[in-house]
């Protein structure tokens, strides 16, 4: 069985007194979608921050076994862009862990500016490259949030709720897009989501959260015999 | 029952800033004297603006002249005061700078704010004698006091969402900076600077004044000499002209601005 990009061991969550979740323990493999489910407030955000290093967990631990620290991205659920920069500028920040100040003080390398026009057309936004993300839509926008976390070439990608904002035909165009870069990459994806149609479709695993019980969480495998 | 709040809790800081504004100004009023003597204010007032129509055109040439080096003067020194204004406002922005560098550079704004640019221009006339490039040095000094400020708030104020964001990505804290921050805070920088832009074509048209270049010189020369105020009103129209093509179409750049950032307009 292969290594584990990431595992979190006994985990507990915790914010502001309230207890969200218990004794997780969950390894992340290459190769595998992991969907986590639950309603709001139930955990996931604060689940993926914690899986990302962002916060801290108040029981257990969460192990990080990627050889570096920046195969590791996430796609915000407020997405997190410059609002007065152009699309193709904000899908280019991906790239920057991989190049110097001076090398991208003025313009980004060639080559990189091809990835990023192509993600763009690949979500369907390369008329949309010039524009200021302010003037796009919050669908529009996610793409873009997508392309540009796609564009840093993650192995493990944690998306906080990627296609919330898209009708259902291009919200799977996009999970199919996420699901084959990471794959591709023999990565794994961890995506939240809310429409169990989604989860059935493209999931391999399924945490779903309960914001009753912190320990109801229940971990189910959708496709044993793939994974096996 | 309803209970009202008591009279008092209506005051915030606004009320009271303006309560005591307000009776600033209404005691300072005794102390606001005339000369005491019998003067005919209207006539007084009639007679001296008689004199500045019909404005004399036949300067027009000779004071476009001075207003095209008024106009240069101010862009000039607005491109300078930009350049310096960006360096220095980084290590004055809170959010960016360390604090030993915060408080000295903020001192340093603090005492060329403190400077008006008449004295500006009376200092680079000393320095550098009476021509152009006084006024160029004066404006810019004048203008990184605060165009330095401006751009240090806005930088504090700007989203810094996507530069986190983009640090979590790999991108060094400069590169965060300039495609995570900088994006954020450029459209109100750009506002700041086209603002600044207009205040210096005002002020290079006065600095003249103490022989800084420009305009001014102009204007000086016709109030002192007798019977040139219809001179005189013409180089006012003339500044009035550009001074008012530059508020429209300062105003017409900065409504796109603010239209764009807000996502009013999505071609």
């Amino acid at each position: 069985m292969s290594t584990p990009l990431l595992t979190a061991q006994e985990l507990g969550l915790r914010i502001e007194n309230r207890t969200l979740l218990k004794g997780l323990t969950l390894s992340l493999n290459p190769g595998t979608f992991v969907a986590v489910t639950g309603p709001s407030g139930s955990g996931k955000t604060t689940l993926l921050r914690t899986l990302a290093g962002e916060l801290e967990p108040a029981e257990g631990k969460v192990v990080n076994h990627l050889d570096c620290p920046t195969r590791l991205a996430m796609i915000f659920q407020d997405l997190q862009l410059a609002d007065g920069a152009t699309a193709l500028t904000n899908v280019l920040g991906g790239s920057l862990g991989r190049h110097s100040f001076l090398s991208t003080l003025f313009r980004f390398p060639s080559d990189e500016r091809e990835k990023a026009l192509h993600l763009l057309a690949q979500f369907g936004l390369s008329g949309k490259s010039n524009q200021w993300t302010s003037t796009l839509s919050r669908g529009e926008r996610q793409r873009v949030a997508a392309c540009r976390t796609l564009l840093s070439q993650p192995q493990l990608l944690l998306a906080d709720e990627p296609v919330s904002s898209l009708d259902p035909s291009l919200a799977d165009e996009v999970l199919t897009h996420l699901s084959n870069s990471i794959s591709g990459k023999n990565g794994c994806l961890v995506c939240a989501l809310h429409n169990d149609e989604q989860v059935t479709k493209f999931a391999d695993l399924v945490l779903r959260l309960d914001p009753s019980d912190p320990n109801g969480w229940k971990l189910e495998d959708l496709k044993p015999k793939e994974v096996a | 029952m309803k209970t009202e709040l008591p009279w008092h809790s209506r005051f915030d800081l606004l009320g009271i800033t303006f309560l005591l504004f307000l009776l600033g100004a209404i005691g300072a009023l005794p102390s606001i004297e005339g000369s005491g003597r019998d003067l005919d204010y209207w006539g007084n007032l009639s007679r001296f603006t008689s004199q500045f129509f019909p404005p004399d055109w036949s300067i027009l040439n000779r004071t476009l002249e001075g207003l095209l080096e008024t106009v240069q003067i101010a862009l000039v020194s607005t491109l300078l005061s930009i350049v310096i204004s960006i360096v220095l406002s980084i290590c004055a922005a809170r959010t960016i700078a360390p604090l030993w560098l915060l408080w000295p550079t903020r001192m340093i704004l603090n005492v060329i704010r403190t400077i008006p640019s008449l004295l500006w221009a009376l200092l680079a006339v000393v320095i550098v004698g009476s021509n152009p490039l006084a006024g160029v040095i004066a404006l810019t000094f004048y203008s990184v006091g605060y165009l330095a400020k401006f751009f240090s708030e806005t930088f504090e104020a700007a989203d810094t969402d996507a530069q986190q964001a983009l640090r979590s990505l790999g991108a060094s804290p400069l590169q965060a900076f300039q495609f995570g921050l900088w994006p954020n805070a450029r459209p109100i920088i750009w506002s700041h600077c086209l603002w600044m832009l207009e205040y210096n074509v005002r002020s290079a048209s006065i600095i003249g004044y103490v022989g800084a270049g420009g305009i001014g010189l102009h204007l000086k020369l016709y109030a002192e000499s007798a019977d040139s105020w219809n001179k005189f009103s013409l180089v006012l129209l003339c500044i009035l002209v550009i001074v008012t093509v530059l508020d429209f179409t300062g105003e017409k750049i900065r409504q796109s601005i603010r239209d764009k950032l807000e996502g009013k307009k999505s071609n």
